[in-house]
């Protein structure tokens, strides 16, 4: 024993119980948030949650319109992202595989994963809102589907790259074209990652508020026409909780609770499907 | 893997089999190889390769590692095309078509089948997995389509084990029926030519001797060409044998001649275990 060792034990000490710390403190947030969704959220909760409209100021009533808009956004934002993503990330993983120009399209997706949605939905508002001369839950939905994508598209592309070069080379060896092989070997084999990353990016989508703020706006009455504006969960509770009325802001926590609720239990989806890897 | 019905031939420790009883090996050549030199990137991985592969016989290549020979195989499908990266430049005449100029690759492929050294069933049912190629070339009704699948897995001797279970998923297989089932794939679209690369060095010693069988039983309706770094294999299955070294061909003859007199010492070295 001698001072090197006791230093270096020191280090070694001072290092786990930073990291210790570190990983205490953020939980404590974590838990801190849920624990506040949690407690305000299930107070309010109640069937008349699901049957009833949102209210005028200070009346009682539910989130119907806002779950049904939401929902349907959200619908339109995996229409039009996933299927969009799904043929870029083959295209990245197995057509473009060694070409200059998908490396510049994962370069320029990996921009966009990172963009501020708020970007995204001002985009959307112009392309869309503008020309139309209204808000709508079409716009919303596609600003949704707008983000969705390079989620979809990056997950895809490492899922397909992660089937190993063996199964692409058994594959083409049996004589089949690359869409071929491309649709049924490698789907199949990198089926679990891909599922996880739409879902992962479905999970994102759902809270967004921002982008939500120019397309669909909010509507205080049951809507289903996407034509027009749309009432949808992120931008009720940002409406309700800032708003003085105390219906108003139980409706909030109880939306809250359940925009939290339905991630979490999207996420355990996910890890359910990315423990079922198909090939070793 | 269920016992068998007949006891599986001694072929662990027998001796080469004379088999131009069976097959009038090298009476014409199917797979032409010229001047072939292949890279990948900058390094030269085959160096000016003439070899002419014999119609319906087995031909071995042996060789130690890294001699070129899986690289050789690689060409003749042009399954190297995969990668921008590697290149060949020569000939390859199969049928007097020269495959390397200008080929439809899809049918190529089609043609010369190929097995690999890990089997690689894909993530689907027994059924599908022979179905797969089969159903994209030839528009089968149902019944031919099962009757296709029935004849590969019985000629790549997997038939009796999982007749009963078309419709679980391949992966649920041992390794050597993997193996088979791969074979089963390949055979079923009929190709002309099945390349087998190692396909034994990843089974045990009972599915290695259920393979070599297999390829006895195999001989003779197709083209073979097995790259194998077991000797004694090649000396059991093959017709003709190439020995290739630091990717070049050292000595290509009839399987009976390379192992008990070949004609250059590198070849009786190699064989005698002196290196490789």
């Amino acid at each position: 024993m001698n001072w090197i060792y006791f230093r270096r034990q020191f280090i070694d000490r001072t290092a786990y119980v930073c990291a210790a710390l570190a990983t205490l403190l953020g939980l404590v947030f974590l838990f801190w948030i849920l624990w506040t969704t949690i407690s305000n959220g299930v107070s309010a909760i109640s069937p008349k949650l699901f049957t009833e409209m949102t209210p005028p100021p200070g009346a009682e009533g539910g989130l119907l319109n806002a779950l049904f808009g939401s929902g349907v956004m959200i619908l339109i934002a995996i229409v039009v992202g996933t299927p969009i993503g799904l043929c870029a990330g083959v295209y990245l993983a197995e057509h473009g595989r060694h070409t200059r120009l998908a490396s510049a399209v994962r370069f320029v997706n990996d921009i966009l994963l990172s963009a501020p949605s708020i970007v995204l939905g001002l985009f959307v508002y112009e392309l869309v809102v503008v020309p139309m001369k209204h808000f709508s839950g079409l716009s919303g939905g596609l600003a949704l589907g707008l983000i969705l994508i390079p989620v979809v598209v990056r997950t895809s592309d490492e899922s397909l790259r992660l089937v190993p070069d063996r199964m692409r080379e058994a594959a083409f060896a049996l004589g089949l074209p690359r869409w071929k092989v491309s649709m049924q070997v490698l789907f199949k084999a990198a089926m679990s990652g891909i599922v996880t990353g739409a879902l992962l990016g479905v999970a994102r989508i759902s809270g967004e508020t921002a982008p939500l703020l120019f397309t669909a706006l909010n509507n205080q009455f049951w809507s289903s026409d996407l034509n027009g504006p749309l009432a949808n969960l992120p931008v009720v509770i940002f409406q309700y909780a800032m708003s003085p009325y105390d219906t108003w802001q139980s409706l909030a926590w109880a939306g809250a609770l359940i925009l939290t609720t339905f991630v979490l239990v999207l996420n355990l989806v996910v890890r359910l499907f990315a423990n079922r890897r198909v090939f070793k | 893997m269920k016992p068998q019905d007949t006891p599986i031939k001694n072929s662990l420790i027998s001796t080469p089999e004379p088999s131009e009883s069976k097959v009038p090996a090298g009476k014409s050549v199917k797979i032409d190889i010229r001047d072939l030199n292949f890279y990948y990137g900058k390094s030269q991985a085959l160096h000016s390769v003439t070899l002419p592969i014999p119609d319906y016989a087995v031909t071995a290549i042996i060789g130690p590692s890294g001699c070129g020979k899986s690289t050789l195989l690689r060409t003749i499908n042009r399954i190297y095309s995969l990668y921008p990266e590697q290149r060949a430049e020569g000939e390859i005449l199969i049928d007097g078509k020269n495959i390397l100029r200008k080929a439809d690759l899809a049918d190529l492929r089609r043609r010369v089948g190929m097995v690999f050294q890990k089997p690689t069933p894909f993530a689907s049912s027994i059924r599908a997995n022979v179905a797969f190629a089969l159903s994209y070339y030839e528009k089968l009704a149902k019944w031919e389509q099962d009757e296709r699948i029935e004849q590969a897995l019985r000629q790549a001797a997997l038939w009796d084990e999982v007749k009963d279970k078309l419709n679980q998923s391949a992966l649920s297989l041992s390794g050597g029926q993997q193996q088979r089932l791969c074979i089963a794939r390949t055979i079923a679209v009929r190709p002309e030519v099945v390349l087998f690369d190692e396909p034994t060095s990843a089974l045990d010693p009972i599915s290695t001797a259920r393979i070599e069988e297999l390829l006895h039983e195999l001989r003779g309706q197709f083209t073979i060409v097995i790259v194998t770094h077991n000797m004694q294999q090649a000396a059991r299955v093959s017709d003709k044998t190439a020995f290739f070294h630091m990717g070049e061909l050292i000595e290509f003859d009839d399987t009976s001649r390379i192992f008990t007199n070949p004609s250059v010492a590198r070849t009786q070295d190699y064989i005698t275990g002196r290196y490789g």
